[in-house]
């Protein structure tokens, strides 16, 4: 296995029956499993090994899915090309040479070629469908509240959720069916999507279905990309879906507002880690202040340290009005214009990514024009809403996703659409 | 301020509290381990408080109904709705590098309590009250044994979850024995409401900001209303680590001497944070001109917003002590000393409900308040010591009630042998032969001493009336103390008119 997709390739059998028996899921290395070490790329949890298990792992071994490792992945999740693993990066088996997408790129590449039947990932800011465009594969990010955190270790937690890849939207949906559900250890879960049956969903059926493409989402995006995702689109009209242009203005300022709520959250969450209870240790002399200094020098990477610091800023007094709030200002304006443009048409269409995957290599010296290939996918964690990318074909020889977005808890909604193209 | 005009005399002293109690919850506030105390270290401890990676808080609601019930005590706002907030900070006994509190949306604001001191009734004035959770603890060991001395630090993680509340009052003091009145009034009401156990170590928690103002920057001239200026102009000192009131009366009497001392000399009082070393008796300087702080408070998302309208209403408390104080005094005829004292403490003021419900309010009065209190005090007890044993207090006032033994006898004997020597009182009684004489024995006792003693007779019948005294204290001697010296006298006088 060449990709380095896996960071611990350990099985964890699961019940003996149940509606994923048999099934192999590959379980992204930020989602504690008892027992099995948990590292989030990391460095300073690359000995962590949890004592319990996250809820959806938990409901993945009732179900009797079959773990066969823990995946690759940026490191505490910040990325967008599984770069910044610790554990190094992992090759794109849709198109070799090339990253497979991030935070959860070896989640993606384990269903890509084949290594796992499904797999989870969580999304942040795009973490699950980043790498499900640009590994050719289908990614679900639920609505903020559908799937149970519980044991996922967090970075911008506000805003991430667990979610499924298959090779097609029904087998995704069979997997959203077993992880989702209100969970008393994570008090954001809501009951609202209890009753939903997802797989069940995978119809195909469009007839009807109106799209709005926000033109925002379209701006600056690549030629062989918006082409893909036209035919795509004209794919979907055929079947009976008709399509009108519709305007989110507020997503300008949402990759901004994201970063800033995100790397907020994340100086916070991982506080955590200074050596005392788990985790890297520095063998350092000296007060705690020193010690535990020390240990965060050691154990994180670059993109963490800069994400905590930039983050640590904007929380700081005579900053936080200026940076946290504005950002929180901001977040309530997408909100509404999502609501708005899901008031007109019953889901929203874009590209997922605006570019196709970047060499291994490219990107990993320019982090602001890595942030701002998280303009699609931003929004939608902004506004705690559901999106799924479906692979809509190539350019060049490289996978195209297509982003479809919908109203909170309308899985079941995006599911029939995609599934019509996957 | 220019300190070298002030004279002695002109200065005011202010002070203002943040108490941090423990809320009695058989829970954590964010997860489901035992807020119990045990003897081992790190045993009452999950993923929640230890913090570990991926593990999320989910709030206890008894948390938030204590806290509701305090409020409600304090005659205190609570919103529609509370959230909390994260404080970030690093600290090893913390074990997410920040702590989860309520910031702009507290559970209790604008309260205040109604405290008597030194006769007077005052009212202090509760600023906000709010919800968070307790650090674990630390344990130098080695070297110095102190923080900065000791060789290596272990940490306990038993505590770190358990419910506080922390209390902010208004820079209402203007002395600390104002300060222990108020903290004794506040620990009677918080057991009163059952949220609280003084009992447990580490369960009072106060910073003190004490500062010295000269009064003739006062402008309103009123002491009890210091304008902002006069405080803002003022340097203060923060006086940590007092675990009681009576701990905080001694430390912020130090502080205030010391401060006072400064100034008096023409120094100035430097702004700072002071640790109360209580074995030494003093405060002393923890770190001076630090900068505020910066906890970069933000939204706790792990927690939605909870609703609390209508829990006011819907959370019932019990009666608290003034109320209770002035039913006492309308329902049983007490005067206002007896009954402050007989509502002290929850676990008196229901004790002396027990037995004035069975016998004469007044007696019960003079044996709860006076007597049993008397006793428990002189030997540095508490009434909770006495559970368990309290039916026997009860069958004490019985034996005096029905007339068995000597008020004298039940008090000075038999009461002070229950509580020293952990007898039961009809075994004293039975012991120590106390049993009262029967009407025969003493008319028999009367009549041996008027014929044993002709010449106190002579001079009784010649007018002594003192002579009678003698006489009692004969009869009193044959029958052991046991006979009523009342009656003896009454007896002793009609046999002597025959
Ligand atoms: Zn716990």
């Amino acid at each position: 296995m060449s990709e380095n997709i896996y960071i611990t390739e350990e099985r964890i059998d699961g019940a003996d029956d149940g509606p994923l028996a048999g099934t192999t899921v590959a379980v992204k290395d930020n989602i504690s499993t008892e027992g099995v070490r948990t590292t989030c790329g990391s460095r300073m949890l690359e000995e962590y090994v949890p004592p319990y298990d996250a809820t959806v792992v938990k409901r993945l071994k009732d179900a009797g899915a079959i773990v066969v490792g823990k995946a690759n992945m940026d490191e505490f999740g910040m990325g967008t090309t599984n770069e910044t693993s610790y554990f190094g990066s992992v090759d794109n088996p849709a198109a070799p040479g090339h990253v497979p997408g991030g935070s959860s790129g070896g989640s993606a590449a384990a269903v890509a070629a084949g290594e796992a039947d499904v797999a989870l990932g969580t999304d942040t800011g795009g973490s699950i469908r980043c790498p499900a465009a640009f590994c050719g594969v289908v990614g679900i990010k639920p609505t903020y509240g559908l799937v149970s955190r519980y044991g996922l270790v967090a970075y911008g937690n506000s805003l991430e959720q667990i979610g499924p890849f298959a090779n097609n939207v029904e087998d995704a949906a069979a997997l959203l069916d077993v992880i989702a559900g209100s969970d008393e250890r994570d008090a954001t879960t809501r009951a609202e999507g209890d009753d939903a049956t997802y797989a069940a969903a995978a119809t195909g059926d469009v007839d009807g279905l109106t799209i709005g493409v926000p033109t925002e989402l379209l701006e600056g995006a690549d030629e062989g990309v918006v082409d893909t995702f036209w035919d795509a689109i004209a794919d979907l009209e055929d079947r009976g879906a008709e399509y009108h242009e519709v305007s989110l203005p507020s997503v300008e300022h949402a990759v901004e507002a994201y970063y800033v709520i995100a790397m907020s959250e994340a100086s916070s969450n991982l506080a955590r880690f200074d050596g005392v209870r788990y985790g890297h240790s520095a063998d350092a002399e000296g007060n705690w202040n020193e010690t535990f200094a020390q240990t965060r020098k050691e154990g994180f990477g670059d993109e963490v340290k800069r994400r905590i610091l930039l983050g640590t800023y904007a929380l700081s007094a005579g900053y936080h009005d200026k940076y946290y709030k504005k950002a929180q200002d901001a977040r309530a304006w997408v909100k509404q214009d999502f609501d708005e443009a899901l008031s007109e048409a019953d889901v929203l269409a874009s590209p997922t990514m605006p570019v196709p995957p970047f060499e291994l290599g490219e990107s990993l010296d320019d982090p602001l024009q890595m942030y701002l290939a998280d303009a699609n996918t931003v929004p939608v964690n902004l506004a705690d809403l559901p999106a799924i990318s479906v692979p809509a074909g190539e350019t060049d020889g490289l996978p195209v996703g297509l982003q479809l977005v919908g109203p909170a808890f309308g899985e079941e909604r995006l599911i029939r659409a995609a599934s019509a193209l996957a | 301020m220019t300190a070298q005009t002030v004279q002695q005399g002109d200065l005011v002293t202010v002070i203002g509290l943040e108490v941090h109690v423990q809320l009695e919850t058989d829970t954590k506030i964010f997860c489901g381990c035992s807020t119990e105390q045990t003897d081992e270290p790190n045993e009452n401890v999950c993923p929640v408080c230890l913090g570990l990676p991926g593990a999320l808080p989910v709030l206890n609601e008894a948390a938030v109904e204590a806290a509701v019930k305090i409020g409600k005590a304090i005659d205190a706002d609570i919103p529609e709705e509370t959230r909390f907030h994260r404080k970030n900070y690093y600290y090893p006994d913390l074990p997410k590098n920040f702590q989860i509190t309520q910031y702009d949306e507290p559970i209790c604001a604008d309260g205040d309590l109604e405290v008597a001191v030194e006769g007077d009734r005052r009212t202090v004035t509760i600023e906000r009250a709010h919800l968070e959770e307790d650090p674990g603890s630390l344990q130098h060991v080695g070297g110095g044994g102190g923080i900065d001395s000791a060789d290596y630090t272990r940490v306990d993680y038993n505590r770190a979850g358990t419910p506080l509340m922390e209390i902010v009052t208004a820079p209402d003091f203007r002395s600390p024995s104002e300060v222990r009145a108020f903290l004794a009034e506040l620990e009677e009401v918080l057991e009163y409401l059952g949220v609280f156990d003084a009992e447990r170590d580490g369960s009072l928690r106060i910073d003190a900001n004490l500062s010295i103002i000269p009064e003739a920057e006062i402008e309103s001239g009123d002491v009890t209303d210091i304008g902002a200026d006069a405080l803002a102009a003022a340097n203060r000192t923060e006086v940590k680590n007092i675990s009681s009131h009576k701990g905080a009366e001694k430390a912020l009497a130090y502080e205030e001497t010391r401060q006072k001392n400064a100034i008096q000399r023409g120094r100035a009082v430097e702004q700072e944070t002071r640790h109360w070393d209580e074995s030494r008796g003093i405060t002393v300087s923890m770190r001076s001109k630090e900068e505020e702080k910066d906890y970069r408070y933000f939204e706790e998302a792990d927690l939605p917003p909870l609703r609390v309208s209508g829990w006011k209403e819907e959370i019932a408390i019990p009666e608290l002590p003034s109320a209770r104080r002035e039913r006492f005094q309308a329902e049983y005829g007490l005067n206002e000393e007896a009954a402050s004292k007989l509502t002290s403490t929850k676990q008196v003021a229901d004790f002396y409900e027990d037995v004035a419900g069975e016998f004469d309010p007044d007696l019960a009065a003079t044996w709860v308040a006076d007597n049993l209190l008397g006793e428990l005090n002189y030997r540095d007890m508490d009434i909770v010591e006495l559970e368990g044993r309290l039916e026997e207090v009860t069958r004490l006032v019985e034996l005096v009630a029905e007339d068995e033994i000597t008020a004298k006898n039940a008090h000075e004997t038999v009461l002070r042998g229950m509580l020293d020597d952990g007898e039961a009182p009809d075994e004293i009684v039975e012991e120590e032969g106390l049993g009262k004489t029967d009407e025969d024995e003493v008319q028999q006792a009367v009549v041996e001493a008027i014929d044993e003693n002709p010449d106190a007779v002579d001079d009784y019948e010649s007018g002594d009336d003192g002579a009678i005294n003698f006489l009692v204290g004969q009869v009193m001697q044959k029958t052991g103390g046991s006979a009523d010296p009342g009656d003896v006298n009454q007896l002793l006088r009609a046999e002597l008119e025959q």
